[in-house]
């Protein structure tokens, strides 16, 4: 085993080699993005791309929140973003605690159609869906996005919770069964607490996603007031010479709150990324 | 009222958030689709019912069917080169990375930093580097490999490729991350007991490791296929609903996009039904591996 795994000083320096390359792949476009949004001008971005800004302009990340809006962008991305945590969170665990939990005629086919929804992705269905929310009087609201984009993560969530609530032996909720708890206290006092693991991998999946999400806010909202970062990051984009160093600024304003959250909890973001990934 | 009644009363209303949230706004969308890809429909005004005509003018009537058959073709180089790049860096790294090599924890944070990104910040962040005034075109005529500069987003000749490898850095994590962790879960006694048979590293990667990856790389296949299928957010971002130059970079989700909202220039040839009929196609297309991905899930379950 050891064998196999060990390497001697020449492999361990080629392996060296090779994942730092590769760490500079990754790491170079970051690099660029924070040095380029600190530079006055687009002309000192073309010059050298990897100089160092000259003067050190944080204006940039003002004017980007102020005069460019991302102000606003910022906290439509946050509403849309949390409220389809809080959204999800609720409705995926009460329904996956119905479909685990509480089988009854029919509960089989309820779970099979979210996985349909797993299967064929939201994305897809866009002019059906365009209707329905027109018709709902929902396009170019922050609530119309909310609402789809909940409904887009739920059967990927729902079958994260169902996994991990069969997975949860029966004896507690048998015993409060027997002392008279009803569905509501079984689910809020012993459900609940057990699948925290399963409840954070979700919001925080649900976070990510949604706060990245260009296609479903493209669709529905028009006016720009309305727009998540992801729709105002393109002003910069528009005219006829792209703002680069306007638009780093812009980038980064846009990943921190997601960077921040993989940094914080890394682990349960791989394992659910790598399980919310059936859905993407 | 007694305890059944009231059990069954809770239960509904626990079941009903969920799945009017779900049914409104995904799963009568998805059987929408049926009925509406049988109809012509600009999304306002006048319905008309056509029955299968959308289906038999996308793959027949020559103006829709090219532009579908040249999505579709783009969409499969796309696919090609975001797999090959995965299966051949991903799987190189994530086997360096099951070495005891210094710091490898690090690198795996590191490798993995790109996958939070939105594709909105993933791709302006990755333009600028491939402009014909940026880094990459500096460094390629200043080391005198090409005497001018290449547009790589601008020709029609490498503007998809280089956005499917705007997909792959952006997603490379994720492959290494699969990988590596099939390759961790080989069994040791498997290993020592082919060392004590005399085998050597690589005969054993080869024959012990290699086997073991082929789930992850199917998984790895299947899910990439079902998003780059649906997902269009590079072209729409970089190129636009036109997916220019020249439709060069054109996917079956700018087609879909521009066939229910029409493109930049001619929305005057909308139409929810068609867009609606290519929904079910590729749906169809994709059904397949999403099978085969959702029978893996269930099994595991």
């Amino acid at each position: 085993m050891d064998k196999i795994f060990r390497l001697s000083h020449r492999e361990q320096l080629v392996v060296q080699v090779i994942l730092l390359a590769w760490a500079t792949v990754v790491l170079l476009p970051f690099g660029a993005a924070i040095l380029n949004s600190l530079k006055p001008n687009v002309g000192q971005v073309f010059r050298e791309p990897f100089g160092f800004p000259d003067p050190v302009t944080w204006s940039n990340y003002l004017d980007a929140w102020t005069s460019a809006n991302f102000g606003t962008y910022f906290l439509n991305s946050a509403i849309i973003a949390v409220s389809c945590v809080v959204l999800v969170v609720f409705c995926a665990t009460t329904t996956a605690f119905v479909l685990s939990r509480m089988p009854f005629r029919g509960s089989t086919f309820i779970f099979m159609c979210f996985m349909l929804g797993v299967i064929i992705p939201i994305r897809l269905t866009l002019a059906p869906l365009f209707v329905i929310v027109r018709e709902l009087s929902l396009l170019d609201s922050l609530l119309g996005v909310i609402l789809v984009q909940s409904a887009s993560m739920m059967p990927v969530s729902v079958f994260i919770l169902v996994s991990f609530m069969r997975g949860i032996s029966k004896e507690l909720e048998e015993a409060a069964r027997m002392d008279g708890a009803l569905p509501f206290r079984i689910y809020w006092s012993i459900m609940l607490p057990l699948v925290k693991p399963a409840v954070a991998t979700v919001a925080l999946l649900t976070f990510v996603l949604s706060w990245n999400e260009y296609f479903l806010p493209l669709i529905f909202l028009q006016s720009s007031e309305n727009f998540p970062l992801t729709l105002g990051i393109r002003q910069f984009n528009q005219q006829y010479s792209v703002q680069w160093h306007m638009m780093f600024a812009g980038i980064i304003i846009m990943m921190v709150p997601t960077i921040v959250a993989f940094l914080l909890a890394s682990r349960q973001f791989i394992s659910g990324l790598t399980q919310g990934a059936l859905k993407e | 009222m007694s305890y059944a009644i009231r059990e069954r009363l809770e239960r509904t209303l626990l079941l009903v958030p969920g799945v009017v949230l779900y049914g409104l706004f995904n799963f009568i969308p998805l059987l929408g689709l049926l009925y509406l890809s049988q109809v012509r429909w600009r999304g306002i005004g006048e319905m008309h019912y056509v029955g299968l005509d959308n289906f038999r003018q996308v793959l027949l009537n020559p103006y829709f069917r090219d532009q579908l058959f040249n999505a579709f073709f783009q969409n499969v180089i796309f696919f090609f080169v975001v797999i090959g790049s995965f299966l051949i860096i991903g799987t190189g790294l994530a086997l360096l990375l099951s070495f005891r090599t210094w710091g490898r924890k690090t690198y795996q944070t590191l490798f993995f930093l790109p996958y939070p990104l939105a594709a909105a910040a993933v791709a302006f962040l990755l333009d600028l580097f491939v402009n014909t005034r940026g880094p990459l075109n500096a460094a390629l005529t200043g080391l005198g490999i090409t005497e001018a500069p290449i547009p790589f987003l601008g020709s029609e000749d490498t503007a998809l490729v280089t956005l499917a490898l705007f997909y792959s850095w952006h997603r490379m994590g994720f492959a290494i991350m699969l990988v590596l962790s099939a390759i961790l879960a080989v069994r040791n006694d498997l290993l020592e007991a082919a060392i004590l048979d005399g085998a050597n590293r690589l005969q054993a990667i080869r024959h012990i490791v290699m086997p073991v990856l082929a789930p992850a790389f199917v998984l790895i296949t299947v899910i990439i296929m079902v998003d780059v299928f649906n997902n269009a957010d590079y072209t729409l971002l970089i190129m636009g609903p036109e997916a220019g130059p020249l439709r060069s970079t054109d996917v079956m989700g700018t087609y879909l996009f521009r066939t229910a909202f029409g493109g930049s220039a001619a929305s005057v040839n909308t139409n929810f039904g068609m867009a609606a009929a290519i929904g079910l196609l590729t749906a169809i297309m994709i059904m397949p591996a999403a099978i085969i991905l959702a029978l893996r899930n269930l099994r595991r379950d």
